[in-house]
């Protein structure tokens, strides 16, 4: 017997495939950016990313899973780059593979596939390859891009009279420093304003990560913290916005965009050095089950019990605040590598047990 | 709450227009949450316009009677069968000397005549409308028909004028509300104009009009109700109790027939239309009056569609085409049939942003697939099923079916402790 149909009868035309394309067309004049500064040098680490990816797609995925279809909804391509984007120009062709490949077996397949993964599948494969090629990877030298530049700076603001602002917007447009995603800060805005208006993500989490980022900032005015517009700017639209990963709810987004720009900062100042940006946002991942339950929206003709409310958020930020010194604890003392050694035997043995019962499960 | 392509521009033009009586009719004895039972028997003949069946134990389910004079042919537990005999031959009744009916006579007629919210879910109009006579803030008329394709309230509210504003006038002088509001769709602002000219014919009505915008579900009760009075209801409350009378356009339409014709509802106007049809129109339809008839009158070919009763976001699909055209049934649709493949949530949240109730919908698949606790966790008996969350998923989640099938399992879990 057929089964039993349920309303709704008419659907709206989105899918998974329209907005994975909005990200990639909001991605793009980053791409062009990176090219047009690094060419051949950005285009061996994007392919070889890209190739780890996709082998290991097809590997696990396709032959081991028989899950063919979803390796072409373009997630894979968004993991990485986003994850080139994070890491340097002269990141060797085999560490960019190793990243792309495990960004997408230990960010996503062993979740059980596309949109049930807890944490941002980029910046795990990116944690994989610090603690995994940690001379290359922390080495001042990756950084020192300067003779393999094809441009220096622009001068595309040139005829504005006012030296200064010629100046500042130029580098506002274009900055050649740091990792290949950060160059253009106005296009990395530009990139966000598409994705809000296309709805593919909300204003909450980027507006609340950067006020909350730069309040710390300004309140503990230290002129030797490192930091870069560029990766915030990243992290804040194009990272922390992952659907899968960030809470659902308007104010769950807020608390959650507000937390990963406190949590930042706090790295920042406790020298978490360049990982404060993906410290903050795995560990903000890791609680966004919890601000989903916290945040839940006010029911339709219900009222908030608002002291049980404030307590639940108090003992959650207790807990962000918690568990972020004991990550600052474990990066100090060099222990980073047991905390991603324990997460792949956690995400192995529950593939093993639970996920892989549930690759036919939607949700 | 979120904006649907309405479509309703392939029928709103469309007068109402009458169909061929049929030969058989398949009287429904579901009705809002319980089962009518029949007070005739297989034999009996019948006349038009008799008490057929009622709920004689709750009480909660409006009466229903029969559309045509002939005899019974058939019970079963769903429906009474009829056969017309084509005689029209009617049963007497009582005309109603509405200028001095009070409350309590009022809403015996209600009950005698088979008044139910037209706008769906068939619930009883005398139980709705039982209220204190001085405690009625606002009356409501609901002419917000928020579903895609369906212009059966539209056509009555252009066409059906002043029968309505008749109807008005006596609930007026009835329950003396301070305010009555007439709440349409921005998309159908002429109807505003139109309305205006009649209230010419009744100089000491005061109706507003309130212009709402063209949001899905605008029409749900307790949306209607916020957008024109601010005032939030909880599902599941009785909006009387709060001081608000809301009725459908059509429901009024069926009060009018039964105080100055001294007909019970027995019809209604429904419109056809949908991806897989041309004929299209609204239709003055008999209740009982089986699919199949209406399909051959119009020589619509059925083949290979999927049918749908009601709206296309709430309606029912139509497994039997000899079942029936109920009071609630504000549309009969044919739609091309189309492949959803179901892919996995990325929890965009889009649910979450559509939701007109506030709710989380994704939580509800999980917990039926898994985790039964996450059903009453995340409130799913405020849910109105509405459909706004699995109309708006990228991924073709079977977010209905979980709400539907959630809520038999919250009751069993209720009814386990």
């Amino acid at each position: 017997m057929q089964n039993k149909r349920f309303s709704p009868f008419v659907s709206s035309k989105n899918s998974i495939g329209k907005v994975m394309l909005d990200v990639i067309i909001a991605l793009l004049p980053l791409c062009a950016f990176a090219f047009y500064t690094y060419r051949i040098w950005f285009l061996i680490v994007l392919g070889s990313a890209l190739g780890g990816a996709i082998l290991t797609e097809i590997l696990f995925s396709g032959i081991l899973l028989k899950k063919w279809r979803g390796i072409l909804d373009g997630s894979a391509i968004i993991t990485v780059l986003l994850l080139v984007f994070t890491i340097s120009p002269l990141t060797p062709w085999y560490v960019a593979a190793f990243g792309g490949s495990c960004a997408v077996l230990f960010g996503k397949i062993l979740w059980g596939g596309v949109g049930k993964n807890k944490f941002n599948p980029a910046l795990v494969g990116r944690e994989f390859m610090t603690v995994f090629f940690p001379l290359v990877m922390s080495s001042g030298d990756i950084w020192s891009t300067k003779r393999i530049r094809y441009v220096y700076e622009v001068e595309w603001f040139d005829f504005i009279p006012n030296a200064h602002w010629a100046e500042f917007l130029n580098e506002l447009f274009f900055v050649p420093t740091g990792a290949l995603g950060e160059y253009s800060a106005v296009f990395l805005l530009l990139g966000g304003i598409y994705l809000i208006f296309r709805r593919r993500i909300s204003w909450h989490i980027p507006a609340f990560l950067l006020v909350s980022f730069l309040s710390f900032l300004w309140i503990f005015e230290d002129q030797n913290l490192n930091y870069s517009l560029g990766g915030i700017l990243l992290g804040g639209i194009f990272m922390a916005t992952d659907m899968p990963s960030s809470p659902s709810s308007p104010t769950g987004k807020s608390y959650y965009g507000l937390m990963i720009g406190l949590v930042a900062g706090l790295c920042i100042q406790f020298g978490a050095g360049f990982e404060y940006m993906s410290y903050s946002i795995l560990i903000l991942n890791g609680f966004s089950t919890k601000i989903n339950q916290v945040f839940m929206p006010r029911t339709w003709g219900t009222k908030t019990d608002w002291p049980k409310k404030i307590e639940e958020v108090f003992l959650l930020t207790l807990s962000v605040l918690t568990v972020t010194f004991a990550v600052l604890s474990l990066h100090y003392y060099g222990y980073i590598p047991y905390l991603i050694y324990i997460y792949i035997i956690y995400i192995i043995f529950k593939f093993n047990f639970s996920f892989s019962k549930k690759l036919h499960q939607p949700i | 709450m979120m904006q649907i392509p309405s479509l309703k521009y392939k029928t709103k033009k469309q007068p109402i227009a009458e169909l061929k009586d049929a030969s058989v009719y398949r009287i429904p004895l579901q009705s809002y949450r319980s089962t009518l039972q029949p007070l005739v028997k297989i034999g009996d003949q019948i006349l038009q316009y008799q008490v057929l069946a009622e709920d004689v134990e709750h009480q909660f389910a409006a009466k229903i009677h029969s559309p045509v004079s002939g005899k019974v042919i058939a019970i079963d537990e769903h429906y009474i069968s009829l056969e017309n005999d084509f005689q029209q031959q009617k049963i007497t009744t009582k005309i109603i000397e509405s200028q001095q009916l009070d409350l309590e006579r009022f809403v015996q007629v209600l009950k005698d005549f088979g008044i139910a919210g037209i706008g769906g879910a068939e619930f009883p109009t005398n139980i709705k409308y039982k209220v204190k006579e001085s405690n009625v803030k606002s009356l409501l008329i609901n002419g917000i028909e928020c579903e895609p394709y369906l212009t059966s309230d539209y056509a009555v509210m252009r066409h059906e004028t002043e029968k309505l504003l008749k109807t008005i006038a006596v609930l007026n002088q009835i329950f003396q509300p301070e305010e009555i509001v007439i709440g349409i769709e921005k998309q159908h602002k002429e109807l505003k104009k139109h309305f205006e000219k009649s209230f010419k014919n009744h100089p000491n009505l005061a109706v507003r009009i309130h212009l709402l915008p063209n949001e899905y579900p605008q029409g749900g009760e307790l949306q209607f109700i916020k957008s024109v009075t601010h005032k939030e209801i909880p599902k599941g409350s009785i909006p009387a109790n709060f001081g608000y009378l809301v009725s459908n356009v059509g429901t009024i339409l069926a009060i009018y027939e039964a105080l100055f014709n001294g007909i019970p509802t027995t019809e209604r106007v429904i419109t056809i239309s949908g991806n897989a049809v041309n004929t299209i129109g609204n239709y003055r339809v008999k209740i009982g009056t089986p699919i199949r008839h209406i399909l051959k009158e119009l020589n619509i070919d059925a083949e290979g569609v999927d049918i749908v009763l009601g709206g296309p976001m709430m309606g029912k699909e139509v497994v039997d085409l000899d079942s029936p055209i109920k009071k609630g049934s504000g549309g009969l649709l044919l739609f091309k049939k189309q492949q959803k493949s179901i892919e996995n949530c990325i929890e965009c949240g889009y649910c979450v942003d559509v939701c007109p109730q506030h709710l989380m919908p994704m939580q509800f698949v999980k917990g039926h697939q898994e985790d039964q606790n996450l059903l009453s966790q995340f409130n799913l008996d405020h849910c109105i099923e509405c459909g706004a969350c699995e109309y708006i998923c990228p991924s073709n989640l079977p977010l209905m079916q979980s709400i539907v099938l959630g809520k038999v399992e919250l009751q069993k879990m209720m009814y386990a402790k």
